[in-house]
């Protein structure tokens, strides 16, 4: 879902940047200092469980996993976006720098507003099927809002490239329905093993 | 024999620190040439822009160039078939794919070597917000942590269950994470603890010598006015 440097429009960079700042400094100051430390320990682990390729029929892909980020580390997502982001960037060359606050944007915004949504809601469930069915729920919502977001962006950059938001958003629906299923599998598994993750 | 279920594709990365130049200047020069490009369309602002990346261009990993030409070959395919016109969606791709080359030689070339102690002193040079720079340090020393906890997890799941297929594949890797979300969060804790002990945060790592000065605002400016030039270029 990274879009690659070179494609937005300065326009749209400075939006993205302006979006970044604002979501960073509101995810900073809700953070307590106490859990920095943990904050950053999550973040470390969802940052290599994006890295594992996992195989699914001939092909094989990288999961993104916004949705569970979202739920466990709440307000506090959008600065560890921001950081897993600047460190595949410098340390592994994927992403960019100049593109960096528009990547925020479109992996940081799905995240927040799907703990806003489902948070909640996750806590409170009970039943197995309930938890699954709205955890599902949010990690394709996750998905798709980012994939909507980085096709505004496209589209805010040159309306000629409707065509090509058009594919990435058809190509993000099964990407979607598989992270949509780990994220009910995990959300399952933590709430039997360590709902207090939830919380 | 089948393919494993899961790999874990770590790249290589640099750990050593630069030392010939201030890594805020680096980093600032590095994105200011990166912005310059990126809003580069016309053909002379772009040859004004590969200078740079012609000059970085000895050295830079060529696999890493290749991957990323076949990424490029996608892309500007899918643009020419999905552009109301073929020929112009090419142009808009070609365009694109010499901006992503140039953006990702330069970056290369100057971010890497930097490696995580340059990156930090970058960070503490430009204010960032000390909780900012405490979660990517943080965030940094946990992937390393971590990781060897995951390749010891995808190598017992190779063993315990070789054939793992459909939905069993995604629910083991669900799992997976779980427990290495727990191991973390057992280990935040002990680390948490341990600052406590050592007196929290106050100067958990002291940047170097990394506070800008005339000389290195000086660099900075000639980027500014090489990213000027580049601008005005594309204007013209």
């Amino acid at each position: 879902m990274h879009i690659s440097e070179g494609i937005l429009s300065g326009g749209v960079l400075a939006v993205g940047w302006a979006g970044t700042v604002a979501g960073v400094s509101f995810g900073l100051k809700r953070t307590n200092p106490d859990r920095i430390i943990q904050t950053a320990l999550i973040s470390s682990a969802f940052f290599l469980a994006s890295l594992v390729n996992v195989r699914i029929g001939p092909s094989s892909t990288h999961l993104t996993l916004l949705a569970p980020m979202g739920l466990i580390l709440g307000q506090a997502v959008f600065p560890a976006v921001l950081v897993a982001l600047l460190l595949q960037a410098v340390l592994f060359g994927f992403g960019g720098l100049a593109v960096l606050g528009a990547n925020t944007v479109v992996m940081g915004v799905p995240a927040l507003a799907v703990s806003m949504i489902f948070g909640r809601a996750v806590r409170v469930a009970t039943g197995r099927g309930r938890v699954a069915v709205l955890s599902f729920m949010a990690g394709t919502l996750a998905v798709m809002m980012g994939a909507g977001i980085a096709g505004i962006m496209l589209w805010m950059t040159d309306a000629d490239f409707a065509g090509a938001v058009k594919l990435l958003l058809v190509a993000h629906v099964p990407v979607a329905v598989i992270e949509g299923v780990v994220t009910a599998f995990l959300v399952m598994w933590l709430k039997k093993s360590a709902p207090e993750f939830l919380s | 024999m089948s393919q494993p279920a899961y790999t874990l594709e770590f790249p290589r990365v640099t750990l050593t620190v630069s030392k010939t130049r201030n890594p805020a200047v680096t980093l600032l020069s590095a994105m200011i040439y990166a912005l310059a490009v990126s809003v580069s369309r016309s053909p002379s602002a772009l040859l004004l822009a590969s200078i740079l990346p012609a000059m970085m261009l000895k050295g830079f990993p060529p696999r890493y160039l290749a991957r990323l030409n076949v990424m490029n070959a996608v892309m500007i395919l899918t643009l020419a078939l999905t552009w109301p016109d073929f020929s112009d969606g090419f142009r808009t791709g070609m365009i694109i794919a010499l901006r992503v080359n140039m953006i990702c030689v330069v970056l290369g070339g100057m971010l890497r070597p930097l490696g995580t102690g340059g990156m930090y002193e970058a960070l503490c040079g430009l204010r960032v917000p000390e909780k900012l720079r405490v979660l990517v340090i943080l965030t940094l020393r946990g992937i390393y942590t971590l990781r060897e906890r995951y390749e010891s997890a995808i190598i017992s799941v190779r063993l315990r269950a070789p054939g793992l297929s459909g939905l069993m594949r995604l629910k083991v890797f669900a799992c997976m994470m779980g427990m290495i979300l727990l191991q973390s969060s057992a280990r935040s804790e002990n680390m948490t603890r341990a600052v406590k002990c050592r007196g929290g945060f106050a100067g958990f790592m002291q940047g170097g010598n990394s506070a800008m000065n005339a000389r290195d605002w000086l660099c900075v400016s000639g980027t500014a006015v090489y990213a000027v030039m580049i601008a005005v270029m594309n204007l013209a």
